[in-house]
């Protein structure tokens, strides 16, 4: 009879083995290393996500804290060229402490060249970054090329750390402050999503390449159900409300949204619509009243610019009653940043549909994908406005005088009358119709149906040109 | 025990105060409605507790960042 003998206790494995972790995130098994696995800080792999080839690299951290030599920098160049000579994504999983000071500048031109690399790759293949640890320095900029930047709970990304901003400017800072999840997914915008946990991150940098690299095709309409969406905005039209309920009825399922947290009066997701991969961009009233600004400006632009830049198709959903005033704005550049959104629009040559729900006022209308810059198709609810601004605004300043000169127990009536009248010429959907900016009106019920017929019959389009981090 | 502040996003006017301090709120719950660019804009809580302080009252105009509320869950 035998008996049992306790396991053997191996070392528990590193979390930040770099194999452990590309082994996580490929699909289980597919994972083939590019080169032997070596002293070089880096470890660069293909395998498959949900089945589509993918290439990826990690730092590894447990390597002089991962920092990045040039050995470790030729193998992520040769990641990044290889994924781009076979079309396929490339991720990379970043926890690294920058160069390597005694390589000197040695490691500076190295690091440099894995730069030079993404942006030869900017725009053809889907980069993505998934941050998990430190990413300073040098490593900072390489997720901040890329088209996706993903960071975890131990993720910071900063230029010059802690110790250096203390002597420099006094700053008493720590790392989470300084680069921590919630500095770049609420203030500064360089990362695009945070997650609570590692698998977390691992498990969206999957998803992302799966929307970008297994874009599907749209399935055809005839089965799609009624659904009356009109019934997720508020009855009171003046009401500001949130739109992310109306972008999940649009897509199929739950999407992936981008910058959740920064400029949050923009709304940017990657989902599926009829089985296709597509971008939704859309105003949200409830922060800050929907009103475009020099931040979501920017954001728009750079989801406009990447979606372009990879062939996936664009819905805007458009709810906004003008650009943000302010002397601050102004001074914030939203004439410069704003100027990107018309250009990446303008620019685009993916199918872009455009919905206006309820209203699309003043230089915000020309920006969010209207007929001048291009889309494709112009829809609009029953009932929606497009105009330089609201009708009761626009009376009070065209009819000013008539206002003041008549009592003012009468003035509100007559106000009341003229915004009717104006709405009837020169802010209606009617009007906007006949002029041809709008092509027609749709019924709530049958939006799902009307944006992907719109977008399948729309000659597929790519653009040619790289994907620069606005 | 973390205390969410709450501040205004723009200048804007408040039209509704829906809590005083102590008002159990739920994550998402409106505390105040505010006026800005013609729009009747809800300002909701993140988190879920209480409202421990309430800063503002009905016609006051706000200034961009000015607290609002600070709820404790």
């Amino acid at each position: 009879m035998t008996t049992l003998s306790p396991a053997p206790t191996l070392p528990a494995p590193d979390p930040r083995d770099p194999e452990d972790r590309l082994a996580r995130f490929f699909d289980p098994g597919s994972l083939r290393p590019l080169a032997a696995r070596d002293t070089s800080g880096v470890l660069a792999a293909r395998g498959t996500v949900e089945g589509s080839p993918a290439i990826a690299f990690c730092t590894d951290a447990t390597v002089m804290g991962g920092a990045m030599g040039l050995d470790g920098c030729r193998h992520i160049v040769d990641a990044i060229d290889t994924a781009l000579r076979e079309r396929v994504p490339v991720v990379g999983i970043w926890h690294s402490g920058g160069a390597r000071l005694a390589e000197g500048v040695t490691a500076l031109h190295a690091v440099g060249e894995v730069f030079a690399a993404m942006v030869r790759a900017s725009g053809r293949i889907p980069q993505i970054s998934v941050v998990l640890g430190p990413a300073a320095g040098g490593a900072a900029y390489g997720p901040a090329l890329t088209d996706l930047v993903i960071m975890g709970p131990a993720g910071r990304v900063f230029v010059t750390g802690p110790d250096v901003v203390r002597s420099v400017t006094g700053e008493d800072v720590n790392q989470e402050t300084l680069g921590g999840p919630d500095t770049h997914g609420r203030r500064s915008g360089v990362v695009h999503v945070v997650t609570d946990t590692e698998p977390a991150a691992l498990a969206t940098a999957r998803r992302a390449v799966d929307l970008l690299a297994a874009q599907g095709t749209f399935a055809g309409v005839a089965d799609e159900p009624d659904e009356d969406l009109g019934a997720l905005l508020p009855e009171q039209r003046q009401r500001a409300y949130d739109v992310k309920p109306l972008i999940g009825a649009v897509l199929d399922e739950p999407g992936l949204e981008l910058h959740p947290r920064w400029a949050p009066n923009v709304v940017t997701v990657l989902g599926r619509l009829a089985g296709r991969t597509v971008g939704v961009i859309a105003n949200n009233p409830l922060r800050l009243g929907g009103c475009l600004d020099s931040a979501s400006a920017e954001k728009a632009a750079r989801f406009v610019r990447m979606c372009d830049a990879f062939g996936v198709p664009l819905v805007v959903l458009v709810d906004v009653p003008g650009y943000l005033p302010g002397v601050g704005q102004e001074w914030d550049g939203v004439v410069r940043r704003g100027a990107k959104l018309l250009h990446a629009f303008a620019e685009a040559v993916v199918p872009r549909v455009t919905l206006v729900t309820r209203k699309s006022y003043g230089g915000a209308y020309i920006a969010m994908n209207s007929r001048s810059l291009g889309a494709t198709a112009v829809f609009a609810w029953p009932g929606a406005e497009v105009a330089v601004m609201g009708a009761k605004a626009a009376v009070g300043i065209l009819h000013r005088k008539k206002l003041a000169a008549v009592p003012q127990a009468e003035r509100d009536a007559l106000h009341a009358e003229l915004a009717a009248e104006h709405e009837r010429i020169a802010g209606g959907v009617d009007r906007a119709i006949e002029i041809g900016v709008v092509d027609e009106v749709v019924e709530p019920a049958q939006t799902r149906r009307r944006l992907i017929g719109a977008l399948a019959d729309a000659r597929p389009g790519r653009g040619a040109h790289g994907n620069i981090p606005l | 025990m973390a205390v969410e502040e709450i501040h205004a996003e723009m200048v804007s006017s408040v039209w509704k105060v829906l809590v005083t301090p102590g008002s159990p709120v739920a994550a998402g719950d409106t505390l105040v409605i505010l006026e800005s660019m013609k729009m009747e804009i809800p300002v909701l809580t993140e988190q879920a507790g209480t409202v421990a302080e309430l800063h503002v009252v009905e016609g006051e105009v706000l200034q961009e960042g000015d607290l609002i509320a600070t709820v404790q869950s």
